[in-house]
């Protein structure tokens, strides 16, 4: 099996050649970019990373730029933010911009490797075979797991690559009730969030797009005070 | 940010209501004999012509003076919302400022603790052995160089603006430490990479304080480096000209493209936006050789429009001793 392939995006040379070595010795094939807009040259090229550990504060284009793009774009690689701001509006911006996770500088190098690890588990399990299929039914809507699709009344409306993670986390555990703290540690990584409430944001979302009634939910019920109960 | 803003909507809300009273009262001053004639004759009552007449002058006048009044008033409104806009305008430059010099000092001291942190870190759990293990000591040796040149410039600063630069003149030889200087930052990783020129005719006398000037040429060479393309060259003169030594750092890159030569000089001053940023730096180096010129008896003034391109800082010192040329 050929290594996976991660993107350091970091301007700052020895960072990156320390990062990029620690990464190499776990097995990782690594490759370095040192600018935002050859970054985002290249991660607009196949093949797409296994992860892309991005900086923020970068010559030629920030990182959040770079993930925004990226993901307007519907590229869905997975994308951990290496970045000196730690303020919270930084880790909440980076993360609803489509992040996967943030790291603020400096970080322990045992954390940054487990991290990594976690990102590529997730992101192995969302992009392996799932036992519900690739296509969910809820009543007449549809939702494409592989395609990232919500097919409501013959619209076909995209999602983000986080909403179909959440409902294939539902859908995974039909009628069962899933905690917020598992769907935040399946889609996320547990502590990436400031708050399991922010899952709350989501769920009203995919409830405006797939319920008949968003307000008296049929498919996607709350379980006050634990999670959440999909039943297609 | 916001509160600026809120405030710039409050000031624009109190012109628009003005504008908008005063345009009702000069609308039904306009009308005021009309709508009295209405009523008065909505009575029953026949006003004769010369009363209508007189009535009429009377409301005119008194128009006319409410316009003048009013117009006045509003002139002064007008002239103190632009003051008020032009402050607020200026608040905003330094909330951009302030954001803009937190992001970089975040970066500037971050950056190199947590490359280091790594370095040592690999060492630690023996990830680095040989060469490799040479390379992470030498880089993390250079990385607590950078962080404390930044922090010595942080001091500094905080020095220099409670309680104004220190310095210590007596009589140097310019050129020589200009010498001494460019040989050390040839062996600087920072500035190594860079192609310097020295111009120096001979021993030039100033006074001045040896520390001050080693911290003007570091500044200034490393800026220019810093700013001098790709392939930097960076020509480092020395001459006298009249009562005053001159020494001038010139690199040839793009210049300054746009920025305020007469701001450069300010501290934590640094072009665009920091989430983009292309160079290394908190915006000090030039506050810095200003602050030290002036504290020698001297100036520092941004040079543009050069020939060939590029930019250039002339800093200028008391010559001691006899001009040869004069």
């Amino acid at each position: 099996m050929s290594a996976e392939k991660l993107v350091v995006v970091e301007d700052e040379e020895h960072l990156a050649e320390v990062i990029a070595d620690n990464l190499e010795l776990e097995g990782y094939e690594v490759e370095v970019v040192i600018d935002g807009l050859a970054a985002l040259q290249r991660l607009r090229r196949e093949p797409a990373p296994a992860l892309v550990l991005l900086d923020v504060m970068l010559p030629g284009m920030d990182g959040f730029t770079i993930c925004e793009t990226l993901r307007r774009e519907g590229h869905n690689m997975p994308i951990l933010f290496l970045t000196a701001r730690s303020g919270l509006d930084d880790r909440v911006k980076g993360l609803e911009l489509g992040g996967d996770d943030f790291m603020a500088k400096p970080f322990d190098l045992r954390e940054l490797m487990l991290r990594v690890r976690a990102i590529l588990k997730r992101a192995t399990w969302f992009n392996g075979p799932s036992p519900v299929g690739d296509v969910l039914a809820l009543g007449p809507a549809r939702v494409d797991f592989k395609r990232f699709l919500a097919i409501v009344d013959g619209r076909e409306i995209q999602l983000s690559e986080k909403e179909t993670m959440i409902l294939r986390c539902l859908a995974e555990k039909p009628g069962e009730v899933v905690a917020r703290a598992e769907i935040l540690e399946r889609v996320w990584g547990y502590d990436a969030f400031p708050t399991e409430r922010t899952i709350d944001n989501f769920i009203v979302r995919l409830r405006r797009l797939l319920e008949p009634d968003p307000q008296s939910p049929r498919y996607i019920h709350t379980v006050r005070g634990t999670g959440y109960r999909l039943t297609p | 940010m916001d509160s600026t803003r809120r405030k710039l909507y409050s000031y624009v809300a109190v012109v628009a209501l003005y504008l908008l009273v005063f345009g009702w009262w000069l609308f039904f001053f306009y009308h005021q004999s009309d709508f009295l004639l209405r009523k008065v004759t909505a009575q029953g009552v026949t006003v004769p012509g010369d009363v209508e007449g007189a009535l009429r002058t009377a409301t005119d006048e008194s128009m006319r003076m409410f316009v003048f009044e009013g117009g006045f008033l509003g002139l002064l409104l007008l002239a103190s919302v632009a003051l008020v806009v032009r402050s607020l305008q200026k608040e905003l430059a330094v909330h951009r400022q302030q954001r803009n010099f937190l992001s970089a000092v975040t970066h500037e001291l971050k950056s190199p603790i947590a490359s280091a942190k790594l370095y040592v870190e690999s060492l630690q759990l023996g990830r680095a052995e040989g060469e490799k293990r040479e390379r992470y000591l030498r880089h993390a040796h250079q990385d607590l160089d950078r962080l404390q040149k930044m922090v010595e410039s942080l001091l500094a600063t905080a020095r220099m603006t409670t309680t104004g630069p220190d310095v210590q003149v007596r009589e140097l030889d310019l050129a020589g430490e200009a010498r001494e200087i460019a040989a050390e930052l040839g062996h600087d990783p920072q500035t190594s990479t860079a192609k310097l020129e020295l111009e120096l005719a001979g021993p030039l006398p100033v006074r001045a304080d040896p520390l001050a000037l080693r911290t003007i040429l570091r500044n200034l060479v490393s800026n220019a480096v810093k700013y001098a393309g790709p392939a930097p060259r960076v020509k480092v003169k020395v001459e006298r000209r009249g009562r005053e030594a001159l020494l001038v750092v010139r690199d040839f890159g793009p210049g300054l493209k746009g920025a305020d030569p007469r701001r450069i000089f300010d501290a934590f001053v640094r072009g665009g936006d920091e989430n983009v940023r292309t160079r290394p730096g908190v915006g000090l180096g030039l506050f810095l050789v200003a602050e030290l010129a002036r504290a020698q008896g001297g100036d520092a003034r941004a040079v543009t429009g050069l020939e060939g391109g590029g930019f250039a800082v002339e800093v200028t010192l008391p010559a001691s001793g006899k001009d040869s040329q004069s």
